[in-house]
């Protein structure tokens, strides 16, 4: 089991580090498409492989014309199974924390919450990834409110650190809300100004947290990116009129994200590569924005 | 006049002749005489007082006060006048003799005159020259040059003389003072305080006042304003003086280091230097001033100066407020870096620090915030843009079934044909011709025949080893082990082939450079038998070859 998984890592790795050349060859297959196509003479410096990259053209469909990363490798199937979540929180919680852990499990469908008692990292993940979970998601806190999101995708997939901000949780509303109780349907997801490449990767991320909802749910959950801060808002809509007017409803927990690393292995592998981390005290940090346009 | 005159001078001699004890009581005759010598005076001293708005002494039906202001009218400026004049001839005697006389006053007038001045000056010398503090001492002096001048008035109204007397004593007092300064100890003349100087002083101030009165300047009234200011100042603290000496001195050091509310103590007791410097300027001023001859130019200058020097005293204010900066040391805050001991508690807090930060503030949740991302929610959802994910169409699981067309053409092949074919697929599979199928098919087959072997090496599940296609092939000298199983758990050292079919021979092998001398030879003659017995077959053979040939019929071959 230990070697299968060792095997599996090192299959990944090298199929990542094969990109490279897939993507040359892809881009190889493209031109000569391209010359065929215009009747223009293949380029000089294919001559030799144009032959066997013809054949190659000839037998692709669409799948494989498509070059794969090791993003979509991630993903593979993730649009074909739903996902199933684990929450846990840091050593020690405390109650708020708690709360807020358990206000987030009934905001991600098929989410499980767990206790951490004193379990090591590599425990929970080891045991997430034989009983077939997707995600693990690690909530920190710093005196009762919460911090820190860690969300891991669980095939070996991408780990992304989200430090939170203005947290406002159902309980503080609690008292105000007549609504005690919160629809658990699959929601819409709304994902907005996602524009760099990096944003993109983030989107994925936490889109691949939901499974595909039925077209007429009322509930939504949005992610807003502005300036980098992800604003999580949590709605019911309801159309009432004739003409195009929605009512909002806010229910659930509100609070703001801001990435600060992604991690191309999971929470317990200290080595990973780091894809992206955060630049506070470069220069130009002030002036630039990782996640939009 | 000549009439008039004499009876004033008579009332005055009559006055003089009169036993003090007898002024106490009222004395209407005494009060005539007095009133009639007083106007003798008045008349005889009026030619020298230009500035004086009364021509004559009104007596008749007025008291005492009255006339005593009417006196101080004429002599206050006169005095003033004469000190200088008196200074002058102190500093120039040769001009005692240039002095001019109006000539409307006769020669005995003069004369007279003459003497009184010089009395008054004297007395007035002795009064500077006098040093006690005693007011009642200044009292009688004055008293004695009243009663040269004009007295009597004092046995009408005793309280009225008093306080006039008084306040004539405090005028008196006033310039004393300055004179002599409020110390407890202090002579008139101090290290600091010269005569000369003051003089000087109080021509220039004599100066302003009379150009104030001629000239319109606003500068001037100003400047006279306060000189009256300082003269009413030095009133008021005559009288707090009276009562306690300590009080002055705290008063004066609460006051505001004006010109107009310098005091002695400013000066010399010490501590502020600006207070002398500004008196330095007085002196300096007083002196330019003074040294003017001609009244006229001497104002004209004096006029566009005062605006300069003004200006001037303005700019060295500012000056001597930055010097003095300078020369502190500086606040905590304009020091390098300052730690909490080497600043005031707390005093962070006052001053707004600026610092840059690299990093965007955090976002302030308003209400606009969120309303602007309810709109955008609200029109994704009117719109139907959700970014859900979608479910991906499925890679087909099983290929799709082939059709076996059924081909109703006639065979090409014949039946013993086909028998043929497959008695030999049994035999030799691998012999076999290729069945019409298409190339690409079989290639596609071959090919996949290749990775499934793989794949099932790769996961053991289920194994079957190569075909063996007998064909001249080289063996290798492979360990066997690797030969059948593509994943070796284990590596054997056991050779695919035979020891024997490695190396074919027998007993001890030795190299050349091993041999020893016998055995070389041995070699040798081993090595010469065989190629003998070789040469032996050799020829035998070419014996029976050249023997068939000749047996050998031509034109026959069998075989």
């Amino acid at each position: 089991m230990i070697r299968r998984t060792q095997r599996l890592k090192k299959e990944y790795l090298y199929r990542k580090s094969l990109e490279g050349k897939e993507r040359v060859n892809y881009e190889n297959k493209r031109k000569i498409r391209e010359a065929l196509q215009e009747g223009k003479p293949i380029p000089t410096e294919l001559r030799n492989v144009e032959a066997q990259l013809r054949r190659e053209i000839d037998l692709e469909d669409e799948n494989t014309a498509v070059p794969r990363t090791h993003i979509d490798d991630e993903y593979a199937f993730a649009a074909e199974k739903d996902p199933k979540i684990l929450l846990t929180t840091s050593r020690n919680p405390t109650a708020p924390l708690q709360r807020f852990v358990k206000e987030l499990s009934i905001v991600f469908p098929n989410a499980q919450r767990m206790n951490r008692g004193n379990q090591v990292v590599s425990e929970i993940i080891e045991s997430c990834r034989s009983h077939d979970f997707t995600d693990v998601i690690l909530v920190h806190e710093h005196r009762g409110v919460p911090d820190g999101l860690i969300v891991s995708h669980l095939p070996y997939g991408p780990t992304a650190y989200f430090g939170l901000l203005n947290v406002v949780t159902r309980h503080e509303i609690q008292d105000k809300e007549a609504v005690k109780t919160m629809p658990e349907a699959y929601p819409h997801i709304i994902l907005d100004n996602f524009n760099t490449k990096l944003g993109e990767r983030t989107a994925t991320i936490l889109k691949y947290l939901f499974p595909v909802p039925k077209p007429d749910t009322k509930r939504i959950i949005t992610f807003a990116n502005k300036s980098d801060y992800i604003s999580f808002r949590h709605h019911i809509h309801e159309k009432q009129g004739g003409p195009k007017s929605v009512t909002l409803k806010e229910i659930g927990p509100r609070f703001e994200l801001r990435l600060y690393q992604i991690k191309l292995g999971t929470v317990d592998q200290a080595e990973a590569q780091t894809e992206w981390v955060i630049r506070p005290y470069m220069n130009t940090t002030r002036k630039r924005k990782f996640l939009s346009n | 006049m000549a009439n008039t005159n004499n009876a004033g001078a008579e009332a005055l001699r009559r006055l003089k002749e009169v036993d003090p004890p007898s002024l106490l009581a009222p004395n209407p005759t005494l009060s005539e005489t007095a009133r009639a010598a007083s106007q003798y005076l008045f008349s005889s001293i009026r030619p020298f007082s230009q500035k004086c708005p009364l021509d004559q002494l009104l007596v008749d039906g007025y008291d005492a006060e009255q006339i005593w202001h009417q006196i101080d009218l004429q002599t206050q400026p006169l005095l003033s006048t004469l000190r200088r004049r008196v200074n002058q001839f102190v500093k120039n005697p040769d001009e005692i003799a240039q002095l001019k006389v109006p000539s409307s006053v006769a020669k005995k007038v003069e004369a007279k005159n003459h003497e009184e001045w010089e009395q008054e000056s004297d007395d007035f010398d002795e009064e500077l020259d006098e040093d006690d503090d005693d007011e009642d001492d200044f009292e009688g002096v004055e008293k004695e040059e009243k009663n040269g001048g004009s007295d009597g008035e004092e046995e009408e109204d005793d309280d009225d003389d008093d306080d006039e007397e008084g306040s004539e004593d405090e005028d008196e007092d006033e310039e004393g003072e300055k004179e002599k300064g409020k110390g407890k100890d202090s002579g008139i003349e101090d290290k600091f305080l010269k005569i000369n100087e003051l003089n000087e002083y109080l021509e220039k101030e004599e100066n302003n006042y009379e150009n104030a009165e001629e000239a319109d300047d606003g500068d001037e009234d100003s400047e006279e304003d306060d000189e009256l200011e300082k003269a009413g100042e030095f009133e008021m603290d005559e009288d707090d003086e009276d009562d306690d000496e300590e009080e002055d001195e705290d008063d004066e050091e609460e006051e505001e280091e004006g010109m107009e509310n310098a005091r002695y103590d400013d000066f010399f007791v010490g501590k502020k230097e600006k207070s002398s410097k500004r008196k330095d300027q007085l002196v300096e001023e007083s002196e330019d001033s003074g040294d003017e001859d001609d009244m006229e130019s001497n104002k004209q200058k004096k006029r566009t100066a005062s605006t300069h020097e003004k200006q001037l005293e303005k700019i060295q204010s500012e000056i001597e407020l930055m010097e003095k900066a300078n020369v502190e040391p500086k606040t905590w805050s304009m020091q390098g870096e300052v730690t909490a001991a080497n600043r005031p508690v707390d005093s962070l807090l006052a001053v707004n620090l600026d610092f840059e930060h690299n990093v965007r503030p955090t976002p302030v949740i308003t209400e606009e915030f969120t309303a602007s991302i309810e709109d955008m929610i609200q029109k994704r959802i009117i719109e139907g843009l959700f970014n859900d994910v979608q479910r991906a169409p499925r890679l087909p699981s099983k290929a799709p079934r082939e059709v076996k067309e059924l081909d109703d053409n006639k065979s090409k092949k014949g039946l013993a044909e086909m028998y043929e074919q497959e008695y030999v697929q049994k035999i030799d599979p691998t012999s076999a011709p290729l069945s019409s199928k298409d190339k690409l098919k079989n290639e596609a087959s071959m090919l996949f025949k290749r990775l499934c072997l793989k794949l099932d090496a790769l996961s053991h599940f289920s194994f079957a080893p190569k075909p063996v296609i007998e064909d001249m092939s080289f063996q290798t000298n492979v360990p066997a082990l690797a030969m059948e199983e593509i994943a070796p758990v284990a590596v054997s050292d056991a050779a695919m082939l035979a020891p024997e079919e490695v190396f074919d021979g027998k007993g001890d092998v030795k190299e050349e450079a091993e041999l020893t001398q016998a055995e070389r030879k041995r070699r040798r003659a081993n090595k010469k038998r065989k190629f003998k017995a070789d040469a032996v077959k050799r020829s035998e053979k070419k014996a029976r070859s050249e023997k068939k040939e000749d047996n050998a019929i031509p034109g026959q071959v069998n075989g």
